[in-house]
């Protein structure tokens, strides 16, 4: 069980995400992915997360800009199954380009938050993020 | 209307082939067919058979020679032929020896009646050198090179034939006035070549004669007619018909003609091209002059080979002309091709567009510049010409020999544009080539002053002055040219797909180099992604394990260190903001514009709202009036007020009181908003640099900034096809202005 996917194919990012998530230090669970096949095969319950039984996390930040497969494409082909119908999935990337913004949401993000590029900031922001989708959010559970 | 126009219809009508005369050096009877009874005889044949007019008429035909030596038998004998075979052309001449004199006798049927003519034979000597011109002028129709050197080599042997002073071939235009094109004269007369007689001098009736009797002779044009009498219950409505006489007395207006040239014989020889007049080979004499039947047979002989030639040499002659349209036209078209230069190609070569048509001059509308060759209107009046022209809705072209009749402007300029053909490049970008031919009176040498009319008053009765006749020709062909012809026109339309063909091709290289630059902007939009993206992301780590350094270990540091890894973190900021501008810049120039009302009150007070909360402890006041409407790209115009105001904002820090103020207003036309702030200002020596990428001003280096902002506001004022000014004087505030098109204003 996890409360929250993060898919990120920089390592940096994702090192520095697992810092933040011990300096919070709030019993919040989380999985890293970092790249979008394995990230669509987790939401849509293929590949190696067949027959795995489990509920969907609580909340999924995507980063857009990825090798591969591109987060717009995950959302979009996530969207159109049963279980990721509704999870609530927040852009998380470092372009604030209006094309991507509009791109993201036409693929069926809840959200899109630009990087903040700090420690001190990414910090705060994710603070704030879990308030709000972890703690205020209702979710519909899928399973 | 005027006296002038009454003289000319009254010649018109003049009814002359029923004048009742002869000319006095012949005799004329006119007989009944079957009874051969004289019903008209020329007062004059007692001269000839001793006996008066009046009493031959209702006489049998013998009683004429019955007092001559001539035999009366022979005579009717010979009517008898004729009128059996119905044919008198093959008898005519027939020698008649009446007293001590040789007379050729002439007869023809004509309107019921048989009429006979006796003539002087004239000299026998000169048939046998007749018939070697004719065989001559045969060799010449065959041989000769030209139309022009064959109606001059004509000229000079009917001369030879009939032994005038001057032998002139005269050809009608169009409109029926004549020009004298070729002449042989003796060497002491006054050359005519090249002048020009009006159309009213050769009246209509007097054209159709012409095509019936190919030969005209007036042999003393100051002698005294003779007049024809009739039998006296001979219906006065029906005068004899002179149509085919060979005697016929001339019209009086035309012996006052003669009489004022100084003619005092003449002779007409018709061309005739397709059944139709085309000219005449005239003959003068100064002194009276006659010419025999034969001679007059040679000459009319000459003129039908000459008539017969005309046909091939004519449609040769403008086989010519249009054969040289067609090459100069190719010429025209392998410049255009290789020049690519569309004016360049059309003037300034060899051949130009002056050589397609025989205009006077051409002007070329293009790319909005004015260019001509030879004669045309001023470059004013060509566009308010084409101006017209566009209202005509002349799609391709336009022709015309008679401009200032359709537009009336063009009388200003009909010395030199009374003729147009005009080919349509592009009427929406006002593109034309326009060909001009001037005014046909202008081109024009007068045969006599048309200044110096002399009104010939005759017995109280006003007539035609032949003379005066000019100035109502001017009238005719005021504001006329000589008329494009077929060749000129198809040349020119042609040329006008030459053109095209190559204007396009070069439309098509711009859409090609278009596309390349679409390309372009589409890698650096991508090269600008990856700047914002791939840059902005090591620069996060950087800024972030360096934040992770300080939070972590940041208490083994000592204080030097401490302040290293504060610079380190101050220039990945100052690194971010710089590739946001830059993004930001590159975005402005090439993302579409998206054009709309914008809520300009609302989003001023948007920017206001994130300043105030973003300076929140300084005493700043931002000031919004009066906000008119603007039209633009929303997020463009955003951008451009969040700069600006941020500038105010920025600048305005070291004042205690900052104050901005942002108001709009409408100026001819136009939406002016201004942002004035009492910040420190600068010099406007330096303000040459403001809008460029990357500077900033000298006294701006303690505030922070990209130097791009500013480039960024020029950028979106430029896509909006608006102006940016401004205003400032160290310490004292700076006003920037911007200026939109007022969507309001038409």
């Amino acid at each position: 069980m996890t409360d929250v996917l993060y898919v990120e194919d920089d390592p940096n990012d994702a090192d520095i995400f697992s810092r933040l998530m011990r300096k919070l230090d709030r019993s919040i669970s989380f999985t890293i992915i970092d790249n979008g096949f394995e990230a669509l095969d987790y939401l849509t319950s293929q590949g190696k997360y067949l027959d795995q039984t489990r509920p969907m996390p609580k909340l999924v930040l995507m980063d857009l800009n990825m090798e591969g497969i591109s987060g717009f494409e995950v959302i979009q082909q996530a969207r159109q199954t049963e279980s990721a119908r509704f999870l609530p999935i927040v852009a998380f990337s470092t372009s604030d380009s209006p094309t991507d913004v509009r791109a993201a949401y036409e693929a069926g993000i809840n959200a899109y938050i630009v990087k903040p590029g700090g420690y001190q900031a990414t910090a705060s922001l994710l603070s704030r993020l879990y308030d709000f989708w972890l703690d205020n959010n209702l979710c519909l559970d899928s399973r | 209307m005027n006296t002038r126009q009454v003289d000319l219809i009254s010649c018109e009508r003049e009814p002359i082939h029923i004048l009742g005369h002869v000319q006095s050096h012949g005799y004329l009877i006119a007989i009944q067919p079957g009874s051969y009874t004289i019903v008209h005889a020329s007062e004059n044949i007692a001269d000839l058979t001793g006996v008066e007019a009046s009493q031959l008429l209702g006489k049998p035909i013998q009683i004429v020679l019955e007092q001559t030596n001539a035999g009366t038998d022979s005579l009717v004998e010979l009517l008898n032929v004729g009128s059996r075979h119905n044919t008198w052309d093959t008898m005519n001449p027939y020698r008649q020896i009446i007293g001590n004199r040789t007379w050729n006798l002439i007869i023809h049927q004509h309107n019921g009646l048989i009429l006979l003519e006796w003539e002087p034979s004239g000299d026998q000597t000169d048939e046998l050198t007749n018939q070697q011109l004719v065989a001559q002028a045969l060799t010449e129709v065959q041989s000769s090179r030209t139309l022009t050197d064959l109606l001059q080599n004509t000229a000079q042997r009917v001369k030879t034939i009939i032994g005038f002073d001057r032998v002139m071939v005269y050809r009608f235009g169009a409109d029926w006035h004549g020009k004298v094109i070729a002449e042989a004269l003796e060497p002491h007369l006054e050359p005519f070549l090249g002048l020009h007689y009006p159309a009213s001098d050769i009246p209509k009736q007097a054209r159709e004669l012409y095509k019936v009797n190919l030969v005209r002779l007036i042999a003393d044009a100051e002698s005294q007619p003779s007049p024809i009498v009739s039998l006296p219950d001979w219906p006065a409505d029906k005068p004899l018909d002179l149509t085919h006489s060979v005697l016929r007395a001339v019209s009086p207006v035309h012996i006052e003609y003669l009489h004022n040239m100084g003619v005092q014989a003449s002779m007409s020889i018709s061309l005739l091209y397709r059944g139709e007049l085309w000219g005449l080979i005239s003959c003068h004499h100064y002194s009276p002059r006659f010419v025999s039947f034969p001679a007059r047979q040679t000459a009319k002989f000459v003129s039908q080979l000459l008539s017969a030639a005309l046909e091939f040499r004519k449609d040769e002659e403008d086989q010519t002309f249009r054969l040289q349209s067609l090459q100069n036209g190719q010429a025209l078209h392998e410049q255009l091709l290789e020049d690519g230069d569309v004016v360049r190609a059309l003037l300034k070569h060899p051949t130009t567009a002056l050589d397609v048509t025989k205009a006077g001059g051409v002007a070329v509308l293009f790319n909005g510049q004015f260019h001509q060759l030879g004669q045309t209107p001023d470059e004013s009046a060509t566009r308010a010409l084409t101006e017209w022209l566009r209202s005509t809705n002349a799609e391709t072209f336009f022709q015309t020999d008679r401009l200032p009749s359709l537009y009336s402007a063009a009388t200003s300029f009909r010395d030199v544009g009374a003729g147009l053909l005009a080919i349509a490049l592009s009427p929406d970008l006002d593109e034309y080539v326009l060909w001009f031919k001037p005014e046909q009176v202008q081109e024009v040498t007068w045969a006599g002053n048309p200044e110096k009319a002399v009104t010939v008053t005759d017995d109280g009765q006003h007539r035609l002055s032949p003379r005066k006749s000019f100035a109502a020709w001017t009238e005719t062909v005021r504001n006329t040219s000589t008329p494009w012809s077929e060749a000129e026109v198809s040349t020119v339309v042609k040329l006008r797909e030459d053109i095209l063909q190559v204007v396009t091709r070069q439309a098509n290289e711009i859409r090609l180099l278009n596309q390349r630059l679409q390309a372009a902007y589409e890698e650096l939009d991508a090269f600008s992604y990856t700047v914002s993206h791939d840059l902005r992301t090591p620069l996060s780590s950087i800024r972030c394990y360096s934040e992770i350094l300080v939070e972590e270990y940041g208490a083994d540091f000592n204080e030097d260190a401490q302040l290293l890894f504060k610079k380190i973190i101050d220039s990945t900021d100052r690194m971010r903001s710089l590739i946001r501008h830059i993004l930001y810049y590159s975005r402005m120039g090439r993302t579409e514009l998206n054009q709309q009302a914008v809520d300009i009150q609302t989003m001023l007070e948007g920017i206001r709202e994130e300043f105030l909360v973003a300076e929140k402890g300084r005493q700043l006041t931002i000031d919004i009036k009066d906000t008119p409407a603007l039209s633009g790209d929303p997020v463009m115009i955003g951008q451009l007020f969040t700069n600006l105001i941020g500038n105010a904002v920025k600048y305005t820090r070291l004042n205690p009181t900052a104050h901005i103020e942002v108001k709009g207003y409408q100026a001819n036309g136009e939406i002016v908003y201004s942002i004035v702030d009492n910040g420190i200002g600068f010099d406007m020596k330096h303000s040459g640099k403001i809008f460029d990428l990357f500077k900033r001003l000298e006294n701006a280096r303690q505030f922070e900034g990209s130097g791009v902002g500013m480039a960024i506001v020029k950028r979106i004022v430029n896509r909006h096809e608006g102006k940016i000014w401004f205003h400032s004087e160290p310490g004292r505030g700076t006003s920037f202005f911007v200026a939109f098109a007022d969507p309001t204003a038409q």
